[in-house]
């Protein structure tokens, strides 16, 4: 096991019990809750293999689902963000995406804003459908997840500038 | 086996993907109520769709054997009718029996001619014989003319060369039914005294005196009539009831006094 890995699967635990132990108490104007675990699934490296990522998506989700209660929706939110990045990659930094560790540093500002607010955005949009689960609830999910979009949004992109600057 | 392999390894992520996705589907359906409630309405959803989309299918590739079973309904149905109309019409029984009732396709038909003929797929083995009323449902189509074995033909109304005992519903007053070989949708009602009291809409059936019809069975009904006719009589045309261009099912049907009667008028 290389001094990488170690290094990673350290700083998932830490992001994931930071999660558990402070973000899933805290709740931003009332409303908004902080999920800062979807910073893993962003971060996660590009050369690592892709199926080990939707297990990692699957496996985070369900504690985070145990931890408070939440019956599968994080899961289904963490593993279809996990299944999808592959494609946002693609869409957000276009030929760069397959360059390894390409990503976060030396591609444009614009390409990093865009993959990070659309894992983002995607996520809490499948966790808002599931949570509301109903039709008529449609523009509060739009809206609920249009808010936790952007106060996460600045959140995990804190957090990964303090990692990679680190 | 090779390539099948190579497929799933090919798309592994989806796979684990769609495991996953079920497995949490599956956790959310038994430990939350409203998502329990939801997905089986879901669920309610598709099945009923998916069942209706099977259903219409399956109905649609069992029409001819639906079809078979409607016009055997449609037999057993005309007999009680019969029986029926035998016990409550006490002015004269026997009139309006019918005896024989044969179901029939037609397998050729022409409304173009002048002496249009139809042909059905019933012929002497199923009991049919010479100069037997067809009927379609309710209304008059023609008389056997020629049998063969497994087929018999049909002279049918439009067929300059038919006349057929008709009534007045309203007045009882009796004329005869013949085409003048025109129009496939009229036919002319002839022998109405101009004495007799007529309205365009009146209905046409038959009027029982002849070996192939009972009485009342219908026509058609008047579309327009002419009084100016010297010779006293009215020149009706009459609307038929059925689109002979789209006959399917016929029934050739027997009086049942017509050996009785037949053999009264040869002594």
């Amino acid at each position: 096991m290389n001094r990488e890995l170690v290094k990673d699967i350290v700083l998932s635990l830490v992001i994931i019990l930071s999660q558990l132990m402070i973000f899933n108490h805290l709740y931003l104007f009332g409303t908004v809750n902080t999920f800062i675990y979807i910073s893993l699934f962003i971060l996660y490296k590009t050369t690592y293999d892709k199926t080990y990522l939707i297990l990692f998506g699957f496996l985070v989700g369900l504690i985070i689902d145990l931890s408070l209660q939440t019956y599968g929706t994080h899961t289904l939110a963490s593993i279809t963000v996990c299944y999808l990045r592959e494609r946002i990659e693609k869409y957000s930094f276009g030929v760069n995406s397959v360059l390894p560790l390409a990503m976060i540093r030396g591609t444009r500002i614009t390409n990093r804003l865009t993959y990070f607010y659309l894992i983002i955005f995607l996520h809490l949009l499948i966790y808002f459908s599931l949570t509301f689960f109903k039709f008529e609830f449609i523009l509060t999910i739009f809206l609920y997840t249009l808010i936790n979009s952007i106060v996460n949004f600045i959140i995990i992109w804190i957090v990964s500038k303090l990692i990679f600057d680190k | 086996m090779q390539s099948i392999i190579n497929s799933i390894i090919k798309n592994r992520n989806l796979i684990i993907y769609i495991f996953l996705s079920f497995i949490s589907f599956n956790y959310l359906y038994n430990n939350s109520s409203v998502h329990y409630s939801g997905l089986g309405k879901v669920g309610t959803f598709i099945s009923g769709s998916t069942s209706n989309i099977f259903a219409y299918i399956n109905s649609y590739f069992s029409l001819r054997q639906e079809n078979n079973k409607l016009i055997a309904e449609n037999l057993e149905l005309k007999k009680i009718e019969s029986q029926f109309i035998n016990k409550s019409d006490t002015r004269d029984i026997s009139e309006s029996e019918i005896d024989k009732t044969i179901s029939a396709k037609v397998i050729l038909n022409s409304i173009n001619k002048s002496k249009n003929i139809i042909v059905i797929n019933k012929g002497k083995l199923s009991g049919i014989t010479s100069e037997m009323g067809v009927i379609s449902s309710k209304v008059v189509v023609g008389i056997i003319k020629n049998l063969t074995d497994n087929y018999s033909s049909i002279v049918s109304l439009l067929n300059t060369d038919l006349k057929i005992n008709a009534v007045l519903k309203n007045s009882s007053t009796i004329g005869s039914i013949s085409w003048n070989g025109l129009d496939p949708r009229i036919v002319q009602l002839n022998d109405i005294p101009l004495s007799s009291s007529i309205k365009v809409g009146d209905t046409i059936e038959t009027g029982g005196m002849s070996f192939y019809f009972p009485k009342g069975i219908p026509i058609g009904i008047i579309e327009d009539y002419n009084n100016t006719s010297l010779e006293g009589y009215y020149s009706i045309d009459v609307s038929i009831f059925i689109d002979f261009s789209s006959l399917s099912n016929l029934y050739v049907i027997e009086r049942t006094d017509n050996d009785e009667i037949k053999s009264l008028l040869n002594e």
